[in-house]
This record gives structure tokens, sequence and C-alpha cells, in this order.
């Protein structure tokens, strides 16, 4: 049957088209190397080794034998540091998307399909958050709220959602406009199969795509604020690294060992998920 | 002055057009008739070498006896639009809504160097000189087509290629149109490729006609003889799928008695903002029975259509169902629409790309919690709406099903919640000929197995009298005329009755 050969190519080919997009295949590969690194990390790292009190190597040593990126102004490795900070960097940034993409896709979905004085307000909180300048907003949240990383996370997730708000909104629309919602509607669907058979569907790609992106750039906005001094203090961050380096003078020091690593894991990092993010896009936006 | 010979066209591996030669004289008029995917679009867009870079051409397309592949570029700019011009599809899409279309009109005469004057061309196609001022939006679809026309003409060609230009207009616009070509032609002195689906809209305008199938001409000759004595049976299906108004050998069903009424509409009123969409309507529709509602676009009988079903409030008026007025709370509006089903004009839109059929058909189940076996019920609606085996089907999504095999979906998808009215809008008007007798047949079979009254919403008067028992006329929101298809469509009383009657194009 010729049909039942476009089943086939229609379905399967989700996962061989992304194989084409060798940035993309590239940008995943780095991640998985990050994931790894942050899992396991926590499990062979002694405690000993990041702990101020009990290092015995000496501070701001370069690059060599004993310790492959140096050792910071306490004499703990740079390179073991990295790898503890990896999980937080990548937890605090997946959180915050997840957060973020949550807010965006629940007004955009809400105000795109009933309309009306709600989605009249709901663009208009929209709005507000958009013309926001949003490191300012995270900053103010977190001197408000206690140090730590649940505020970080709020504080980033609650700044980032409106363009994710736009664009689900814009997508709804355009599905609420076409013939089959309308005949869903006519068979006698009210809004909740509307939304969950129909309009949910259509849009979970466009939003998977969005929270990818948006991953990186929770990523840079958790090593903004940790970077001004706004982390978590307890925590090993690449953000919360740099703030060390830049508090503890390595540039005067010349400790380039301090400063380059976890800026360049931040660059690679980001740069993965986004070349995964538009990779994703090109797979998920039909050609049609 | 045009001449394919041999032409063979192939996308990739597909052959789409194949072996076709055609030749067209100064002053001739050739229609070529097909259905989507037969290549006469592939025909039309190879005159002037516009087919995309992916197509592989054979043989030889001789304009005034140059071959157009074997132009230079220069050459082939110089004879775009100067010697042949072309009127497009969608004149909707094809013009730039951010110019004016006196602009628009005037590009081709700049780019070209010919002289001339916009007013001039907009006397020609019959349109008021202030128009060049207007733009796209601002014009209505019959307008926009003859900005198009102007276009076409502004540099002068001999030759006029037409792909499709009636094709979005309702019958009395088309009408315009067509008398505005068949004039120009015979003025100018134009040779004319028109390309259309529809026999009867090349009747009315060319002297010739080439039926094209599958990518191959199967068919030429004088369109008068073609039509009476089609030799090729695709041209007969062609022929046979549009129905004469008054021909009994077209009606296809008796007309009934009058029946019990099983819905009636008092005095439904809708307004859209300050305008009436729906004004004071009394309809009813007898058990069992099909009422065609036509009229031209923009007379309400869709806003009617949704307001029935409830998906639109109406400002006043009442919908009795059964003996029973309808009520505006969402449970009583959820149990009407099990009994009365709607099927849209667009299959292809109408259904869920993401929905395999057996999702989309048994949709109405789980949104009205139909308790059973869901698997036996959706098969049975399928095979219902002829798609059998059901089982070749279920798994299939939309896109790769034919046209006809989408309405058929959206049919059963309808048919599976057992309704007692099905609320038809426009449901051949997007099929193939072929296609759309099948369709029309498929609803004369439910109303005769399962006594489904069917409310049928069109433009066509032809499909009012292949099936309907009665028809209503609806003009600018008002009820005109009703009555028994015989005496409606034979015997008018109204004025807008015969003026649409008059636009019907006769193959």
């Amino acid at each position: 049957m010729s049909f039942a050969d476009g089943v086939r190519t229609g379905r399967g080919g989700a996962a061989g088209a992304f194989l084409a997009h060798r940035t993309g295949v590239a940008g995943a590969v780095a991640l998985a190397v990050a994931a790894l690194v942050a899992v396991l990390a926590p499990l062979f790292i002694p405690a000993d080794a990041l702990d101020v009190t009990r290092v015995t190597a000496q501070a701001w040593q370069p690059p060599g034998a004993g310790h492959w990126l140096g050792t910071d102004h306490t004499g703990r490795s740079v390179a073991l540091l990295m790898a503890q900070g990896t999980g937080t960097s990548l937890f605090v940034g997946l959180t915050a998307a997840v957060l973020s993409v949550g807010i965006g896709t629940f007004a955009g979905v809400v105000s795109g399909h009933f309309g009306g004085l709600l989605a009249g307000a709901l663009l208009r909180v929209t709005d507000f958050f958009l013309v926001l300048p949003a490191l300012v907003l995270a900053i103010a949240l977190s001197t408000v709220l206690p140090r730590g990383l649940g505020t970080i996370i709020l504080a980033i997730g609650l700044t980032s959602w409106p363009s994710t708000a736009r664009m689900v909104r814009a997508q709804t629309l355009t599905i609420e406009a076409r013939p089959f919602v309308e005949r869903a509607r006519a068979l006698g669907g009210g809004h909740a199969h509307v939304i969950g058979r129909h309009v949910l569907p259509s849009v979970v790609p466009l939003v998977l795509v969005n929270a990818t992106l948006s991953v990186a750039s929770a990523i840079v906005a958790e090593s903004t604020l940790a970077f001004l001094g706004l982390g978590d203090p307890t925590r090993i961050s690449w953000g919360a690294m740099l703030h060390q380096a830049q508090l503890h003078g390595a540039v005067p020091q010349r400790a380039w060992w301090f400063l380059l690593p976890p800026g360049l894991a931040i660059v690679v990092v980001v740069l993965a998920f986004t070349l995964v993010g538009r990779a994703l896009e090109a797979v998920v936006t039909p050609k049609r | 002055m045009l001449e394919l010979n041999n032409l063979t066209v192939h996308y990739g591996h597909k052959r789409v057009v194949h072996d076709v030669s055609l030749s067209l004289a100064p002053g001739q008029t050739l229609g070529l008739a097909g259905e989507s995917g037969s290549g006469k679009s592939t025909v039309a867009m190879s005159v002037l070498r516009l087919l995309p870079r992916s197509a592989r051409v054979e043989g030889e397309v001789l304009l005034d006896g140059e071959d157009v592949a074997a132009m230079s570029w220069g050459r082939l700019r110089a004879v775009r639009w100067a010697s042949a011009s072309i009127v497009f599809q969608g004149a909707m899409h094809s013009l730039n809504p951010v110019h004016r279309v006196g602009e628009q009109i005037a590009e081709p005469m700049r780019l070209h160097g010919t002289p001339g004057r916009v007013t001039e061309l907009l006397e020609q196609v019959e349109l008021p000189r202030d128009k060049a001022r207007a733009y796209p939006h601002e014009l209505s679809g019959g307008q926009k087509q003859r900005v198009m026309i102007a276009m076409a003409l502004a540099c002068g060609p001999r030759l006029v290629v037409a792909d499709e230009p009636t094709t979005a207009l309702d019958v009395v616009v088309q009408e315009q149109v067509l008398a505005l070509m068949t004039r120009l032609v015979a003025e100018q002195d134009l040779g004319l490729l028109m390309i259309s689906h529809d026999l009867s809209v090349l009747a009315r305008t060319c002297e010739d006609i080439a039926v094209m199938q599958g990518g191959e001409l199967v068919e030429r000759g004088r369109t008068r003889e073609v039509i009476a004595n089609p030799r090729h049976p695709h041209t007969a299906a062609l022929t046979a799928a549009f129905p004469v108004i008054g021909d009994p050998a077209h009606r296809w069903s008796d007309p009934a008695p009058a029946p019990e009424p099983l819905l009636r509409v008092r005095d439904l009123v809708v307004d859209y903002g300050r305008t009436r969409a729906v004004d004071g309507v009394d309809l009813t529709i007898g058990r069992g029975e099909i009422v065609a509602l036509v009229g031209q676009s923009g007379s309400g009988k869709t806003t009617l259509a949704r307001t029935i079903m409830g998906l639109r409030a109406p400002s006043s008026g009442r919908v009795i169902f059964d003996g029973v007025e309808v009520g505006r709370g969402s449970r009583a509006i959820k149990a009407f629409r099990r009994q009365v089903q709607l099927v849209l004009q667009d299959p292809s839109s109408a259904l869920n790309p993401r929905h395999t059929v057996f999702d989309a058909v048994a949709e109405g189940l789980r949104v009205h919690g139909v308790p059973g076996d869901h698997e036996a019920l959706v098969t049975a609606a399928v095979e219902r709406a002829e798609l059998r085996p059901a089982s070749l089907y279920l798994d299939a999504l939309p896109h790769e099903l034919s046209g006809g095999q989408q309405q058929r979906v959206v049919i059963a998808g309808a048919l599976v919640l057992q309704p007692r009215l099905l609320l038809a809008d426009e449901p051949v008007a997007s099929l193939d000929a072929s296609v759309r007798g099948e369709i029309v047949a498929l609803l004369l079979r439910l109303r005769a197995e399962l006594g489904l009254a069917s409310l049928l919403i069109t433009h066509d008067l032809g499909l009012a009298w292949q099936i309907a028992d009665r028809v209503a006329v609806m003009h600018q929101g008002k009820i005109v005329e009703q009555g028994p298809v015989g005496q409606v469509l034979l015997t008018p009383s109204h004025d807008y009755t015969r003026a649409l009657l008059r636009a019907v194009p006769q193959v």
C-alpha cells in the first residue's frame, strides 16, 4: 500500500532528520558529555578535595602534573571545581527553563484559547514582564528572597516566560482558526477537549524547541547572577567560580586557568543547547 | 503562434506531463481541462519557462516559432508578458497588498518600456478609473480578478494563459469575468489558453478543448463536439459530473412527499457588529429530507448553518429540533450536537493532520463518552462512508489520502454518532469532478438507508438540482424563495433566483 510506506517515512523520519543536522548532533554529544560529568562528579570527587580547610595544595598553582587546570586562591583543584559546578549550572538551567516554559505555555494557551477579558488581562501582564529589564528584576528578586538555588531558579523563571507566552499564543490562535477545531466543537467538544486533543499537541513541538533555547539563556542568567555574587554561596557553579576569581584577584595574579575554564564551559554548553534547539526547530517545523 | 511538440516534464522520477502536443493560432481559444494532478498547470507554466528548477523538460515549446527552452535569459524576459502573459489562479494572493493596484498594473509596462495608460486598461476591464488608487484589500474578488486581467493585457501580448481564473469566485461574478474575457479575446484578437477543472467554464469561453488525464492528452477537438460526444471515458466522466439543470437524467432522486418536520428555524437573526448577516430566516427541514440552501458568497448561508449548530449565538430567534427548542446552555447544545453533525467544505483542513483516521472518526465518540466498543463503531462508520475495507484506512494520516477519501473520513466522523441531520457546507466544492459524483451518491444512499436528513449549503445550483428535495434561495441574509426543486429552479418567482440561474454556465 502506498500510504503504508508514507506512514513509515512520516513517523520514523524525525530521528533520521535530526541526525542529518551535523551541528545538532555535535551539540547533543557535547550535552551528553556535560550530563555525564554532572552525574558522575559528586560520586567520584572526595569531599576533602573541595573543602577549603582540608586541601593541601598551594594556592594559585598553574596547570601542571598534579592539577590539570591549576588551583584556585585556596588551593582547590580548578578541574574538580569545574566538574562539580557542571551539575549546578545544568540543574539551574533546566529547572528555570522548565518553569519559564511552563508559565509561558499556560499563559499562551489560555489567552489564545479563551479570548475576551481574561486574555486581555493576561496579555497586559505578559507585556508588563516583557518590558521589565529581566536582569534588574532577577537581581531585585534575589536580594529580597532568601539566598539559595530556589531563589535563582524562581528569579530566572519568572523573568523569562513572556516570549514563550507570545509564541504559544500565536500558535494557539493559528490552530484555533483551523476548520478541524471547528469540527471538534461541532462534534460537541468542550474547552478541555479542544485544548487537550488539538491545541496542545500542535504547540508542544514548538514549546520543546523553545525550551532548549531557554535552557541556554537560563544558564547564562544563572552565571550572571552568580558572578554578581547573588548566587547560593554554599554551592559551586561556573558563575560562582567566576565570581570567586574576580573577588580574589585572579586577574592581577595572572591566573588565567581560574577564569578561562568556567567561561569556556558556559560558552560550550550554551552553544550546544542552541545548536540542538535549532536542529530540533528545523525537524519540527513542517515544510509544507 | 504557440506550439507544443511532444512536451514531457519530469519532477525527479515522477513524470507529470507526457508527450503533449498542442498548437494555438492567434484569435483562437483553447481550453485545457483536467483534474488536480493531471499536469494541466505544468503545461501552462512551461509556456513561459516558469517551472521550478527541479523540473526536467523534454520536447519543444515554440512561441511564435522560437524555442522557449533555447532562449537566452534576456530574450526570455523580453518575451515574458510582452508576447505572452498569465492570469494567475488566486487573484488575492497574486497581488501585492502594500501597493496600489494602478502601480501594479503599470509595473510590467515600466519594465518593458511599453507606452500606454493604466486608465485605458482599467476601462477595458470595466473598472472605474479611480480604482487605480485602491489597494487590493479594498477590492472585491471579482474586481481583483479584473485587475489581474488588466495586468495581463498591459504589454499588449498576443497570447494570454489563464490558470483557473474564476475558481475562487461565485457564479454571478464568475459569469461577469468570463464574459469580459470572451469580449477582450474577440476584440483584441488574442490567443487564449484557459485552464480549468470545470468543463462548463471552458465551454462558455473556448472554441476548442483539450482534456488531460495523468499527464497525457486524452482528447482534443471542438468544444461542442467533445462535450456532446465524448470519445474518451474520462471526458465522459467529466461531462457527466456537471449536471444540467432541468434535465431529468441528472436528477438523482425523486422528491419525497412533505415529511414531518425535524428541524425548524424560526425568525432567526444574527448580527456581526452592525451588519445583519442573517435577517429573520424561517426554514424547515423534514425527516429524511435534503434541503439545499443556495446563494452567493456573503449571502449569510454559512453563518446560518453555524448558528443552527450553536457555534454562534443568534441575536434573536429560535431553533426547534424534533419538537423541542434547543437551549443555550452547554449541556443542551452538546446533546443537540449528537443529533446534528457538520460536514465542512475543505476536508483537508477539517481533519487534524496529526490524527489518524481512527482518531478523527472516534473523536465524537470520545467527546460524548459513548460506551461500547469504539473500534467496532468506527469500523462500521468508516465502511458506511464506503472506505472498504476499513482496516486499510484506520491507521492512515489525512495527507496520505486523496481529497475524496478525506471527505469520506469527515462523513464517517459524523455518522459514527448516528445523527439525524447533516449540515453540509459545500461538501463537494473542493473535490475533483469524478469524486464529486461519488460523494453526492453517498449522501443520497445515507438518506435512503438511514433516513438521514441534510441541509446542503452550496453556491452550486447544479448540485441542488441533482439531489435536493427542496431549495431555499438566500440573498443578503434573507430567504427570498423556497419550495420544491422543480418549482424553484425551473419556474423561479424571485428576480434574484433568475439572476443566479442565468449565471450558471451551461455545458
